[in-house]
């Protein structure tokens, strides 16, 4: 119990989670911890384990054995809907809004799950990234009629709209031209510069140079190796995973 | 009051224009006149059609907009229709017996839903498995009505009479008025166009928007801090009552139940219903739901067999052609037509 309090100052944390599909262990006894304010980088070859880790974080999957901790309560048990009441917004790697309804509707619906006091609540966060990914808060222009990057921004927005406290952003930038890529680091650095804790798991190194504050690295199921953007980037064995050399 | 208009006039259903609200005035106005003009006996017969408007209406929530099959919501039906019968009946001294058994029948089908969802949505089933599990609940409530033949298997001094049903059940009854005829018309009109207000007022409200948004995408709606499983459990029971609601006004129509009504033919009608209207559109349902039901009854009336062969005709052309729903698709014509002829006004 005491180890409990002491620890409610990390955000987000797993304690040796694992888990196998048939032969294949996708997750060997991951710890992970996110402290508050930090803007994390989840990144590894494909089939490292990055997607199973973060459905795990989720919800969507049950690990095998293990625990897991947002701001200090387990969760471990707890449905996706329950994790997200408590201040957790995510988005997927595919694109999830819903195309049958409009831009203002898709914004106003994470509102209606919370309670009625906090809806008034000043969403300085949510206003910031409208602005900056050019999107209207009363659109309504059906979201199935927007561009693929925009699509992924109201997305976020989306996830930001009900005001979390940790952001889990499964390939952010998928499919997004340069330009847009770096649009999206700007605007979550400075997301992460008034205080929002963020995971991104990501592809590109690129964006990971210029977002990340710190990396872990996963590798065949592991953590392979954390660290600052530098000391990630000038790894030599990091390298040679990534070139598949490894 | 200006909320109630916004939630009245909304995106959940088709037509907001001035144009459509005037022509859905006047619809209405004809409906009212309507028993004037004819004799008691038709004016009834039209109620009949009116009564399963509600049913109807709960399927398009369920369906349309929820996203979830139910084959087999007659079952709420038929347990309103019963037990109202058997308060009702039981009661037939008390001028109030007719209102203790409608909230005993709605009441009934709510619990019952309650629990059936339960096991159903909370368990997580597949969507696909859901329309047999309930067809499959139906049917069985159909075997079980019908071996009730027989003196044993009564509730009080109500029989419940087999396979022939149950009879003498007892009209609506206010103090000591009794609605028959015109006024069991203008009764069942007053009770739809409420259904109809009520439920168009839900779906534009936020609790009808995640509605639709867990037919689009349900993780993405759990994802944003929703228990599914408890609104879908809760559209459920809602639009069992909807059903109950019409199976209530049913029996104090007919005065009579039989089994055949939660049976496989019945089954399918309200499925038919959505479907040929355009289940998205609560409007377009309750349209197509009076439509089939005079179709229905005046060809099976007239001693044709082929009632049920000429609705499924319909379907067929239906899901071929107009796989959104005949009523739906010709009011966006319709509205596009509108849109157009007063652009080129102006």
């Amino acid at each position: 119990m005491e180890s409990d309090a002491m620890d409610s100052a990390v955000a987000l944390e797993t304690r040796s989670i694992s888990k196998k599909f048939g032969g294949i262990v996708a997750a060997d006894n991951i710890d992970f911890k996110v402290y508050p304010g930090e803007l994390r980088c989840l990144i590894g070859p494909n089939g490292a384990g990055k997607s199973t880790l973060f459905s795990i974080l989720c919800g969507f999957q049950q690990a095998e054995s293990g625990e897991i901790l947002i701001f200090g309560q387990n969760v471990t048990k707890k449905l996706a809907f329950e994790r997200v009441r408590l201040g957790v917004g995510l988005t997927f790697q595919t694109n999830r809004a819903f195309h049958d309804l409009s831009v203002r509707e898709n914004l106003a619906i994470p509102h209606f799950a919370l309670k009625k006091d906090n809806i008034k609540v000043e969403n300085k966060r949510l206003d910031y990234a409208l602005g900056a990914f050019g999107l209207d808060l009363n659109d309504p222009t059906k979201a199935g009629e927007l561009t693929h990057d925009q699509l992924q921004w109201l997305e976020m927005s989306m996830a930001l709209s009900s005001n979390p406290n940790i952001l889990l952003l499964d390939e952010p930038t998928a499919g997004m031209a340069e330009e847009e890529t770096s649009k999206t680091g700007k605007v979550l650095k400075f997301l992460n510069s008034i205080g929002l804790t963020i995971v991104v798991v990501e592809h590109d190194m690129d964006f990971v140079r210029n977002v990340a504050q710190s990396v872990t690295v996963l590798h065949q199921g592991r953590i392979f190796a954390e660290g600052s953007v530098e000391e990630i980037t000038s790894n030599e064995e990091v390298k040679q995973i990534y070139l598949g050399k490894g | 009051m200006n909320t109630a208009l916004r939630l009245i006039s909304g995106e959940g259903d088709i037509g907001k224009t001035g144009v459509f609200w005037i022509s859905f005035l006047f619809v209405v106005l004809l409906f009212f006149i309507y028993p004037s003009q004819v004799s008691a006996f038709r004016a009834s017969n039209s109620a009949y059609y009116l009564l399963n408007i509600p049913l109807g209406m709960g399927m398009a929530l369920l369906w349309g907009y929820c996203g979830v099959l139910s084959f087999g919501h007659v079952a709420y039906f038929g347990i309103s229709a019963y037990l109202y019968g058997i308060i009702a009946g039981n009661l037939s001294e008390n001028s109030w017996g007719p209102i203790i058994g409608i909230l005993g029948g709605l009441g009934g089908s709510a619990i019952v839903a309650a629990v059936f969802g339960y096991f159903v949505f909370y368990a997580r089933v597949q969507k696909w498995i859901i329309p047999i599990l309930t067809l499959v609940f139906t049917l069985l409530l159909e075997t079980f009505l019908g071996q009730t033949a027989g003196y044993q298997w009564r509730v009080g001094s109500v029989l419940l009479g087999g396979y022939n049903g149950m009879t003498g059940i007892p009209s609506f009854q206010l103090g000591d008025y009794i609605f028959q005829g015109y006024s069991f018309y203008y009764y069942c009109l007053v009770v739809v166009l409420a259904c109809y207000f009520f439920l168009r007022m839900t779906v534009n409200s936020g609790f009808g928007k995640v509605t639709i948004a867990i037919r689009e995408d349900e993780l993405r709606t759990e994802t944003l801090g929703y228990d599914v499983r408890a609104r879908q459990c809760l559209i459920f029971v809602l639009s069992a009552v909807l059903a109950g609601i019409s199976g209530v006004l049913y029996v104090q129509w007919g005065n009579y139940v039989t089994p055949s009504q939660v049976g496989l033919l019945q089954a399918a009608l309200p499925v038919v219903w959505a479907a040929v209207g355009g289940r998205t559109s609560l409007l377009a349902v309750a349209m197509s739901t009076f439509c089939l039901g005079w179709i229905t009854f005046t060809l099976s009336s007239q001693g044709n067999q082929y009632a049920m062969v000429i609705i499924g005709g319909v379907l067929i052309v239906t899901m071929l052609f107009f796989p959104r729903g005949i009523f739906l698709m010709i009011a966006e014509i319709l509205g596009r037509w509108v849109s157009k002829i007063s652009k080129g006004n102006t």
